[in-house]
């Protein structure tokens, strides 16, 4: 089933102004249900623009894109989409289970339902300690896992994340890695994930989308599959592994261009 | 740890206090100090090495002894009459019910106007030039006005206008300001990133106002309440001067009659002033009370 579908899409930023910049040129793109695309490319090549274009968030310049079937700003209407940035973005004032409750009380779930599933989400990201806790007495990766709860609270269609753990140390990362793709097997969620890191991308990912500079260009799709739909394979053996280093070189050629 | 916490800022109240009161006293020191020193050039017409063509001289009647003001609180205008301390406290009372009046009143219409302008550019640019400019209209300016509008016919209103209330509407004009200007930074503060992520929720502007941006601007609008609550108090007592509170009780009321009968009493000048003081800094207080209690529970920071 396609989730994202993306045809020769474009995106122009301040059209026909002395300022103009074309952020994205003739995007094709589609990714079906329980995948997991990672977007790596250089800087300012239209990455979180392309995040955005598919969250709705902006509107597109020309081309084609439907998220289940729908435009993204339907899409978004229907709350199809969860979304985590480079920071955890939580609200200081509340904490860590009332943020997790702010998509749901805008979706007009009961107070009951809403501390059920909450409760449930902070068991998820292993935090059910710190439901009281207010985001200023919590870890970065702390915060980023409550986000991530907060995303995936409302069982999203697809979860869009912007460099989520772009600001956490080596080794918080790594878990973080290793929890979200837990929590995405068992919520059987799609995701676009826009990354800097090469092995995070090919870590993560059933397809890494490598992107040119400027105008963004889709250059090549690498196929990773490392787990090849074994859940449950083991993560440290996967990263150790002869095809992870392998997909890692394959990735880079492909973003230096040989 | 709370109880923890809550020593700790007891700690640092009675600090600040006790610093407060050690500035007090140097003033006083400072004070009785110039006094001797004005006077002795005064007395002895000496000129000391031309020192004395540079500072003013004094006198008693300038600047009346520190033990003279604060007995003069004891006094009473008659013998046997309500003394001046027990004067300046109804008095003041008095006023901050005014000045309380004046800072709901334009706190509401702050926030009205925060909001109103934090909605759109369009609404920014077209009601923020007015309300700069209504803050370059002197206050006294505008008390004749809304005597006369008190004066006009206010039956339909359920209760009958006293001229207190007048006294209040024109502080208000002073108490809205600051809530303005600090809300519409507060409503503006929140992060993109909190912005597009109640937009990919599908939020309503409704529901961005009062769950993001409202809880957003509180630490700011604190700040504003503390400006409004001594600007509130200010107010009143100017808008009691220049209305001229018939029968009125208020600290206007008294320094206005303070500074009547000066001639006999330059001690009652300084009641005036030190009344004014202390019940603006009351005022004041009671809003950091109010901030700490609400801003500890939201886990906010204070905004100095």
């Amino acid at each position: 089933m396609e989730v994202v579908s993306i045809s020769n899409l474009s995106k122009i930023f301040n059209t026909g102004k002395d300022n103009e910049v074309e952020a994205l040129r003739e995007i094709d793109l589609t990714v079906t249900k329980g995948e997991f695309i990672a977007l790596i490319g250089p800087s300012g090549c239209g990455k979180s623009t392309m995040l955005r274009l598919i969250g709705g968030l902006i509107p597109i310049t020309s081309g084609e894109l439907s998220v289940n079937g729908k435009t993204p700003t339907k899409a978004r209407e229907e709350r199809d989409y969860g979304m985590a940035f480079q920071s955890a973005g939580l609200l200081e004032w509340r904490t860590a289970r009332k943020n997790i409750e702010l998509p749901l009380e805008l979706m007009g779930w009961s107070k009951a339902e809403r501390i059920k599933r909450a409760n449930e989400m902070l068991e998820l990201v292993q935090l059910g300690e710190f439901a009281r806790s207010r985001p200023a007495e919590l870890s970065g990766g702390m915060q980023q896992r409550v986000a991530i709860g907060r995303a995936l609270s409302f069982n999203p269609a697809l979860l869009l994340m912007d460099e989520p753990f772009g600001a956490l140390d080596e080794m918080t990362r790594e878990h973080m890695q290793d929890q979200l793709l837990d929590i995405c097997h068992k919520t059987e969620s799609t995701v676009i994930f826009v990354t800097h890191s090469i092995p995070e991308a090919v870590f993560l990912s059933t397809r890494v989308v490598v992107m040119s500079p400027r105008p963004g260009q889709i250059s090549s799709i690498v196929e990773t599959n490392l787990r090849a739909g074994d859940n449950t394979a083991d993560n440290t053996k996967i990263r150790n592994d002869e095809r992870f280093y392998k997909k890692v070189t394959e990735v880079r050629e492909a973003l230096y261009g040989k | 740890m709370g109880k923890k916490l809550f020593l700790l800022l007891n700690k640092a109240a009675v600090r600040r206090i006790l610093i407060f009161i050690a500035f007090l006293v140097l003033l006083a020191l400072a004070y009785t100090a110039y006094k001797a020193f004005g006077q002795a050039l005064d007395d002895r017409q000496r000129d000391w090495w031309f020192i004395g063509s540079f500072f003013p001289r004094t006198d008693d009647r300038n600047m009346p002894p520190i033990l003279d003001i604060l007995s003069e609180f004891g006094k009473s205008p008659r013998i046997g009459g309500e003394t001046y301390i027990s004067q300046l406290f109804s008095g003041a009372l008095f006023t901050l019910r005014e000045a309380f009046v004046a800072f709901v009143v334009g706190s509401i219409v702050g926030l009205v106007l925060a909001v109103l302008l934090a909605q759109s550019k369009l609404a920014e640019r077209g009601v923020m030039p007015w309300v700069i400019v209504s803050q370059t209209i002197p206050l006294i300016a505008i008390t004749p006005l809304v005597v006369l509008w008190g004066q006009a016919n206010l039956d339909f209103l359920p209760w009958e206008w006293k001229t207190w209330m007048s006294v209040s509407v024109i502080a208000s004009y002073l108490t809205f300001f600051p809530v303005a200007v600090n809300g519409v930074r507060g409503l503006l503060s929140p992060s993109s990133e909190h912005l597009e992520l109640m937009q990919s929720y599908g939020a309503s502007r409704v529901s961005i106002l009062w769950k993001i941006r409202f809880p957003a601007s509180l630490p700011f609008l604190f700040t504003a309440f503390k400006l409004a609550a001594t600007a509130a108090v200010v107010g009143a007592i100017v808008g009691e001067i220049s209305t001229g509170v018939s029968g009125g009780q208020g600290l206007g009321k008294l320094i206005f009659e303070f500074a009547r009968t000066y001639a006999a009493a330059p001690e009652r000048l300084y009641l005036g002033v030190i009344g004014a003081g202390i019940t603006g800094l009351f005022a004041f207080g009671l809003i950091v009370l109010v901030e700490k209690t609400i801003l500890n529970s939201t886990g906010q920071q204070i905004r100095e």
